[in-house]
């Protein structure tokens, strides 16, 4: 069946996104990037990053920032200005339409945009193995009647039915899920590659109303890149009496790490710029180091961001609300991960922004939404519930062990097979949890009950299964069954989902707080039971060993033995660990003299070996497969 | 009283349709998913080593840089090291000189002039492949014919 998509038609950058399972997802291109740049060489029908590779070749040939000249005529006065700047030649068309000019041969803005658009659909094809007929594709909300009917014309020469045109800051606010809140007044504020656009909408029973739209159309993300290049040739100058900005290959190099260093300064408050070799002074070479820190990059481009924050105030002002009344303002575009511009737009709003979608893609979802709307696919969508925390049992020591963890959809079931922790345990208590911590008694308890019945074997030895099975209802069926006697025991719960909002959010929260110092307890929980299987084993091995060890070496053993028996008691987690390495080392001696052993019989007896080192070989397996479960004495 | 007992069949038929509509969606959804999960699986593990090799490749230019200034067998060693272990992944240089510029090996980052159009004079960023793919555009000057100050 032919699929629909949400194209985010942009300036710079353009984003194709599809429904998939309900949900929206934005497509990775065949470059293997989930934005296609939004350049075009016609004559060879190349778009995105290969037809970039070009600009400086072919000034003239390759087509960038095409959406600038979409619907406009001639004559228009932005097309005065974008003129100026843009090295491609522009033209009067026909009904005074502007053109593009290259070589003998002339394109329509439509043209350009299209090819643009086709891409897109061919990664989208490429990607849903699928055909692509339809299209849902943005454009800004300040776009006139002319200039989104171009936009839809460019979407059927591409070959795609175009259900509808609709407006950036609307489909942000779909992908941030706002039609479906209460609320009246929204402010979108984005930032992005080269474009700067505030929108002030109201919502009204499903109905988006662009209250006001304002913005700067030359500011963006390349701007700040240009600021932070300049910033690093200028300090090179300083330091060496070198200009970098007239050697093409070191600019390069610098325009890469400017780029980094911004995103990475959105996450971290300094970073280091290293371009080794990136000159020659005087036939020695120098290198390019710099710390740069975040404090630095905003007062940089301190201005840059106070240019964004005119038009926002002119936008309120046309909008007559009053800042107070807006009930969320959502963030779109690259930019506005800057911590600065977030903490601007908190100041000027007087709230803090929602910013729970990727600024990057917001765009180009909120259009698939519309698309799965129109298409019929949203409704359509089974939702499944999740359980909302992790569901598990207790196991030795007070360790709470996940069987089911949280989000996971349900119907679902999972087995896990556990044993005993002593020698001849003949019952396991199944004590069910429900919860994030590490530690049983740190989480809810749903239930539990006894199997019994386990034959008596040693530690380790039996299998005992446990399966967790959640229903559609949310109803939890725990059933523990010894693999041995196949002896069956169960439990029904059905309050596991049913904890409130608040509840689930204090448990949540609970389990982020205590994050590391559960951790800690749960590591040393998990030393201590190692040492004490390792102790079980090492007292196995000497009552196995005998006489056939020599006197030192079961002394050395026993005595490491009673080492981690008294670390047992109260030693911290290393402490348990190193006794515990001692003893497994000393031990190792034993294993040693019993291979060495087991060698010279199989000298003797040949025939009889590679039978036995196959069961050994087995049970190792089996060993492995099995953890320890809760202790009932 | 027939004809309720009809009508509810018939209302229950059409709710056995559709709950085995629902089913076999719910079966085919979950299959394609696991086709999917499989090809993005290898897909992610290609991606991760391309995105290593390339990070990678940054380090191997600065030792060719290096090798310039420095001549120092231990450095032409670790450089060796690395390209060996390139060349066992599969990454191989790409070779351009002189040849037409193709945009989908490389970016043009500089015109000079030149006897004829189009021709890659001078590579100052290598360029790679792995298998059939570019796994790192080289960077290239190319020649323009008129003279590019005019």
């Amino acid at each position: 069946m032919p699929k629909t998509v949400g194209i985010d038609l942009g300036t710079t950058n353009s984003v194709v996104a599809v429904m998939e399972g309900g949900r929206p997802k934005v497509i990775s291109s065949k470059e293997g990037r989930n934005t296609i740049p939004s350049v075009v060489d016609p004559e060879k029908r190349i778009v995105g990053d290969i037809a970039k590779r070009q600009l400086i070749v072919k000034p003239q040939e390759v087509i960038f920032s095409v959406k600038r000249l979409m619907g406009r005529k001639y004559d228009d006065t932005v097309v005065d200005q974008e003129k100026k700047w843009l090295p491609y030649e522009i033209v009067k068309g026909k009904n005074d339409r502007v053109n593009i000019k290259i070589n003998d041969k002339t394109y329509t803005p439509e043209e350009i945009s299209a090819m643009i658009l086709k891409k897109a659909k061919e990664d989208a094809e490429d990607y849903l193995g699928d055909k692509v007929d339809k299209a849902v594709i943005t454009v800004p909300a300040y776009f006139d009647d002319s200039q989104r009917e171009a936009t839809k014309q460019a979407g059927e020469i591409a070959g795609l039915e175009v259900l509808r045109i609709i407006n950036e800051p609307t489909a942000s606010a779909l992908a941030y899920g706002l039609d479906k809140k209460n609320l009246h007044n929204i402010a979108v504020y984005d930032f992005g590659g080269g474009t700067f656009d505030i929108t002030i909408l109201e919502i009204g029973e499903g109905v988006f109303e662009v209250k006001a739209t304002r913005g700067d159309t030359h500011l963006g993300g390349d701007d700040f890149d240009q600021k932070i290049i300049e910033f690093l040739v200028d300090e090179f100058k300083k330091e060496n009496g070198i200009d970098l900005a007239k050697d093409p290959q070191a600019l390069q190099r610098l325009k890469e790490a400017a780029e980094k260093a911004k995103v990475e300064l959105s996450t971290s408050l300094e970073t280091e710029i290293n371009l080794p070799f990136i000159t020659v002074k005087d036939g020695n070479p120098l290198h390019f180091v710099k710390k740069l820190s975040r404090a630095k990059i905003e007062s940089l481009t301190e201005d840059l961001i106070k240019r964004s924050f005119d038009p926002v105030e002119e936008c309120i002002k046309d909008s007559k609300i009053d800042p107070k009344d807006i009930d969320e303002v959502i963030l779109v575009g690259g930019m506005t991960r800057m911590p600065r511009i977030r903490d601007e737009v908190k100041k000027h709003f007087g709230k803090e922004p929602n910013k729970s979608v990727n600024p990057d893609e917001a765009v180009a979802l909120g259009a698939a939404i519309q698309a799965g709307i129109i298409a019929g696919d949203v409704k359509d969508v089974v939702l499944l519930d999740v359980t909302p925390l992790t569901l598990g049992v207790e196991t030795l020591g007070g360790v709470s062990t996940p069987l089911i963890e949280r989000n996971t959809a349900i119907p679902t079931s999972k087995s896990e097979v556990f044993s005993t922790a002593a020698d001849n345990q003949t019952q396991v208590d199944i004590h069910i949890l429900q919860g994030e911590r590490s530690l049983a008694k740190d989480n809810k308890s749903l239930g539990r009950f006894i199997l019994e019945g386990i034959p008596p074997a040693p530690r380790g030895m039996p299998q005992v299964e446990v399966t967790f099975d959640i229903d559609a209802n949310g109803i939890l069926d725990v059933t523990a069954k010894d693999k041995a006697t196949g002896k069956s025991q169960s439990i029904k719960i059905t309050g596991s989902t049913g904890l409130n909002k608040d509840e689930i959010e204090k448990m949540k929260g609970d389990a982020e707080k205590h994050a590391e110092s559960d951790q800690q307890e749960k590591e040393r929980i998990e030393a201590r039971n190692k040492a004490d299987s390792l102790v079980y084993t090492a007292e196995k091995s000497l009552k196995d060993a005998g006489d056939k060890a020599p006197k030192d070496i079961k002394e050395d053993v026993e005595k490491k033995i009673k080492d981690v028996k008294d670390s047992l008691e109260k030693g911290s987690k290393e402490e348990i660990e190193t006794k515990t390495k001692d003893l497994s080392d000393a031990l190792q001696k034993i294993g040693e003299i019993a291979y060495r052993q087991q060698a010279e019989k199989e000298k003797s007896e040949k025939s009889d070996a590679s039978d036995k080192s196959d069961k050994s070989e087995k049970s190792k397996k089996n060993e492995k497969d099995v953890e320890e479960g809760e202790v009932v004495e | 009283m027939t004809a309720k007992r009809k009508d509810d069949t018939h209302k229950l038929q059409l709710e056995l349709e559709d709950a085995r509509h629902k089913h076999l969606r719910a079966l085919a959804d979950y299959q394609n998913l696991e086709k999917r999960i499989s090809q993005l699986t290898n897909e992610a593990r290609s991606t991760t080593q391309r995105d290593l090799l390339v990070r990678f490749l940054d380090i191997a230019d600065h030792l060719e840089k290096a090798e310039m200034f420095i001549q120092d067998k231990g450095l032409k060693m670790i450089k060796e090291d690395f390209f060996r272990i390139f060349n066992e992944l599969g990454v191989k240089e790409m070779d351009l000189v002189g040849k037409i510029y193709d945009p989908y090996l490389a970016e043009a980052v500089e015109v000079i002039q030149g006897d004829e159009d189009s021709v890659v004079k001078e590579v100052v960023k290598k360029g790679y492949m792995i298998g059939d793919k570019v796994l790192r555009p080289a960077h290239v000057k190319v020649t323009k014919k008129i003279d590019i100050n005019n």
